[in-house]
């Protein structure tokens, strides 16, 4: 794979080019802080920023989605049909997402595509985007994507990598999809020749300062039913508020509700985002909610993504590090501290 | 749209305003006819959602009535209604939504004059206001 | 601050080996900078849990509502004026409440910090002496702690608990003439259309994740409205409309209850300035009725009572 070389400078004439025939999306100032957003104008890319509040995920799962319209007028030979919304799957380019996000994508793809099921708007849009990360040569304090199964520099959910050297970036293709961006790149400069060891020298800083926080591998080897009725979810559970902060500004909460809205005779059929700490999340039609107590919400988010699914898919686990629901919990919950109790079971404080 | 007419949600208490109505037409006063009444027990039963719920769906103007203070048929219903509509039409104005579309009243049953006097009122007003612009729900504008 | 944490822990230890409660609702410290996380501590010998500094604006009285046990809790000024809603609201006993009134300095709004170190992330923060001073990997600032209260603590004019059962500190002086209500009268001053426009743009960043509903400690009905579904009085995604319509109704459920305790705009993960809706509601109660929220067992709350001559300027 090959890898070219932007300096600073030459960046915005770069993303220039790639808006030729791609939208671009990238991490853009909204107020207080960063969104993914198409970039109207080049200008708008802010690559200083550290991490966007909201993950790139609505990018694939939008936060509300029409799916179908459907009218209800009598005698229409249409009436009661569901009608696909038509959707823009034009290519795309993300630039600038974060390894960590990236990689939430690749986990995400678990449950959108099986064997047996995909969901067709989320292939599409997996299919027409190529995702060009930025690494994080400064992880925050709240980042642990290093004890989750990730990195500061993986590539593993990414076409493309761009790596800040300071005076520019290396950008190096990871995928074919990567290759081909690069190949359309011709305006870049000759690569630094000490670039490839800059890179390890950032990353090995940056994987230092993240280091191991917790160790889950005891989760994977205990058994559910015991980790399910341990005594330390009473006080994980004590502070939590049940808003759904966490579920979204979470890169792996994929958790949607589907409501059909009628405005006279006519419909639509809309998905939008769900989370697991609403009682409604699970409440049956019939009046009865197995999850009806705040402590069954509370573990279950955590027992979802340190333990059902690594269970079931025995690939990792379904949290990337984010440390967005670290940063942004109202009452300051934090999951590696539960991922401490998890493993360890034992329920007095770190 | 000089052939607009808008279409006014009316919740009249039982007791008093809807009578009031009732007398109005039995004594065959002309009123506009632009209201459509929804008969509640008492003016304190009319909870804010209702009336958001009638702008959602598209009422131009929406007006309460009910008993004169003093005379409620369950004593205080609707003095807990005064103060409970006087902050909503605080909040709703102070949110954006233009004077003339919500409407109160105090109208008992043998006040029929008053009834049609308030409706051409109320009509009025919301025909000044123009047709509704906010609050109405259409077709979610979502991605 | 370190005497109010002493203070906390020798009373919940006394409290709790006596028996006299079973619980005790306080803060533990953070896991990550200007933060700490409410917490239960129900036995004497974990007591040295229990934490206080400027960074405890989430409102314990929100893990109040329904509780069977005897607790004793903290409380700052707001706290104690929406556990007085509560109790008047029946969802807790005096009986079963041991109050440790903390009288408050105002607290430390976190999210305009950050904002201004523009990424620099801090690692320790220490008060002294009016100053936050605020320790990073690679550098250190000092700031102006009044400088960065949180809005409604920068305007509280009850920072002294309004009820308690002892005091873990010195009653504070309340700030005089504070003018709590420049910024309603600045949308006051606007034509309808311009109002309107204004809080749509306020909103528009809404996820509809209800964290300003569920940091509410007056959010405790067993079904909210935006979770009815017969008839279903508003849709769940983020159409503008629908929004609207929740903040609105959220905002109009808490009048003549909120306490301006500001656990709304404190928990909202985009930042939305919520209390511009109910700060108008506080505004109204008090020149229509007279009424502050929280101040007084005895009196009704301003929905749940009337007065025969209450003004009506609205009616016919």
């Amino acid at each position: 794979m090959s890898e070219i070389y932007i300096t600073k400078g030459k960046l915005p004439e770069i993303v220039e080019l790639l808006t030729g025939g791609n939208r671009v999306f990238g991490p853009v100032r909204k107020g207080q802080y960063h969104e993914f957003s198409l970039l109207e104008q080049v200008a708008d890319l802010d690559l200083n920023c550290r991490n966007t509040r909201l993950s790139p995920k609505a990018l694939f799962h939008p936060h509300s989605e029409l799916m179908f319209q459907f009218t209800l007028e009598q005698g229409n030979p249409q009436s009661g049909i569901l009608k696909e919304v038509p959707k823009d799957f034009s290519p795309r380019i993300v630039l600038g997402i974060r390894p960590c996000d990236a990689y939430a994508l690749k986990l995400d793809d678990k449950n959108f595509v099986s064997d047996k099921f995909e969901d067709p708007w989320w292939v599409k849009r997996r299919e027409n985007t190529t995702l060009v990360g930025l690494a994080c040569n400064d992880p925050c304090a709240t980042c642990f994507c290093t004890s989750v199964g990730t990195g500061p520099f993986d590539t593993t959910g990414l076409d493309a990598l761009l790596v800040d050297l300071g005076d520019g970036y290396l950008l190096q293709a990871v995928t074919a999809k990567g290759q081909d961006l690069l190949e359309n790149l011709r305006s870049a400069e000759p690569v630094p020749q000490d670039a490839a060891e800059r890179v390890a020298a950032l990353k090995k800083a940056a994987e230092e300062r993240l280091g191991v926080q917790f160790n889950l591998e005891p989760v994977k080897q205990k058994s559910m039913i015991e980790l399910f009725d341990a005594p330390f979810w009473d006080e994980v559970q004590f502070s939590c508020i049940n808003c759904g902060t966490c579920t979204f500004l979470c890169p792996t909460c994929w958790c949607f509700d589907i409501q059909d809205e009628v405005h006279k005779e006519q419909g639509e059929r809309i998905r939008i985002w769900d989370s697991c700490m609403f009682p409604l999340f699970t409440l049956h039609g019939a009046g009865h909610n197995p999850r009806s107590q705040k402590l069954q919400r509370v573990r279950q988010r955590f027992m979802h993504k340190l333990k059902y699914y690594p269970d079931k898919y025995t690939d990792g686990i379904a949290c990337v590090g984010c440390g967005r629901c670290v940063q942004h919990c109202p009452v300051n919950i934090d999951i590696r501290h539960v991922a401490r109790l998890m493993s360890e079971s034992c329920s007095c404080p770190a | 749209m000089t052939d607009w007419e808008p279409k006014i949600v009316a919740f009249l208490c039982n007791w008093c305003s809807y009578g009031g109505a009732d007398l109005a037409g039995v004594s065959r006063l002309q009123y506009p006819a632009n209201i459509r009444i929804i008969r509640v027990p008492c003016s304190g039963r009319v909870n804010p959602k209702f009336i958001l719920a009638a702008f959602r769906q598209g009422a131009d103007g929406v007006w309460v009535s009910g008993c004169h203070p003093g005379d409620c048929h369950y004593i205080e219903g609707n003095l807990y209604a005064r103060r409970k509509f006087t902050l909503l039409n605080n909040l709703l104005e102070h949110t954006g939504i233009e004077p003339g579309r919500l409407h109160f009243s105090w109208i008992s049953s043998a006040e029929a004059t008053k009834f049609a006097e308030t409706a051409r009122k109320v009509v009025d007003a919301v025909k000044a206001a123009g047709p509704a612009q906010h609050f109405i729900k259409k077709q979610a504008e979502v991605a | 601050m370190r005497s109010y944490t002493e203070k906390i822990r020798e009373a919940a230890k006394r409290l709790l080996s006596e028996n006299r409660v079973d619980a005790v609702i306080g803060f533990r410290r953070g896991t990550v900078a200007l933060m700490n996380e409410p917490c239960l501590v129900k036995n004497a010998d974990q007591v040295d849990r229990l934490y206080w500094d400027s960074n405890c604006g989430v409102n314990l009285a929100n893990y109040l509502p329904k509780r069977p046990d005897r607790v004793a809790i903290v409380a700052k000024g707001c706290d104690s004026r929406n556990i007085v809603v509560h109790l008047l609201e029946n969802q807790i006993k005096r009986e079963q409440l041991y109050i440790l009134g903390a009288p408050c300095h105002g607290m430390i709004d976190r999210r305009r910090i950050l904002a201004d170190l523009h990424g620099k992330e801090p690692l320790e923060v220490e008060e002294t002496d009016g100053r936050v001073r605020l320790i990073g990997r690679d550098f250190e600032e000092s700031l102006d702690r009044e400088a960065y209260l949180q809005e409604n603590c920068a305007i509280c004019v009850h920072r002294n608990p309004v009820i308690y059962d002892e005091l873990v500190g010195e009653l504070v002086e309340e700030q005089q003439n504070v003018d709590r209500y420049e910024d309603v009268r600045r949308v006051e001053a606007m034509i309808p259309e311009e109002r309107w426009l204004h809080f749509e743009q306020l909103i528009a960043p809404c996820i509809r994740c209800y964290a300003c509903r569920n940091a509410c400690p007056l959010c405790y009905c067993p079904t909210c409205f935006v979770d009815e579904s017969r008839p279903q009085w508003v849709g769940k995604s983020i159409d503008r409309t629908d929004t609207r319509t929740f903040h609105f109704l959220r905002a109009y459920h808490v009048a003549g209850r909120c306490t301006d305790c500001g656990a709304c705009e404190r928990a909202c993960p985009v930042g939305i300035k919520v209390r511009q809706f109910t700060k108008k509601m506080e505004k109204d109660i008090k020149e229509l009725y007279g009424y502050e929220v929280g101040l007084n067992t005895d009196e009704r709350p301003p929905l749940d009572t009337y007065r025969p001559g209450d003004p009506e300027p609205s009616f016919k």
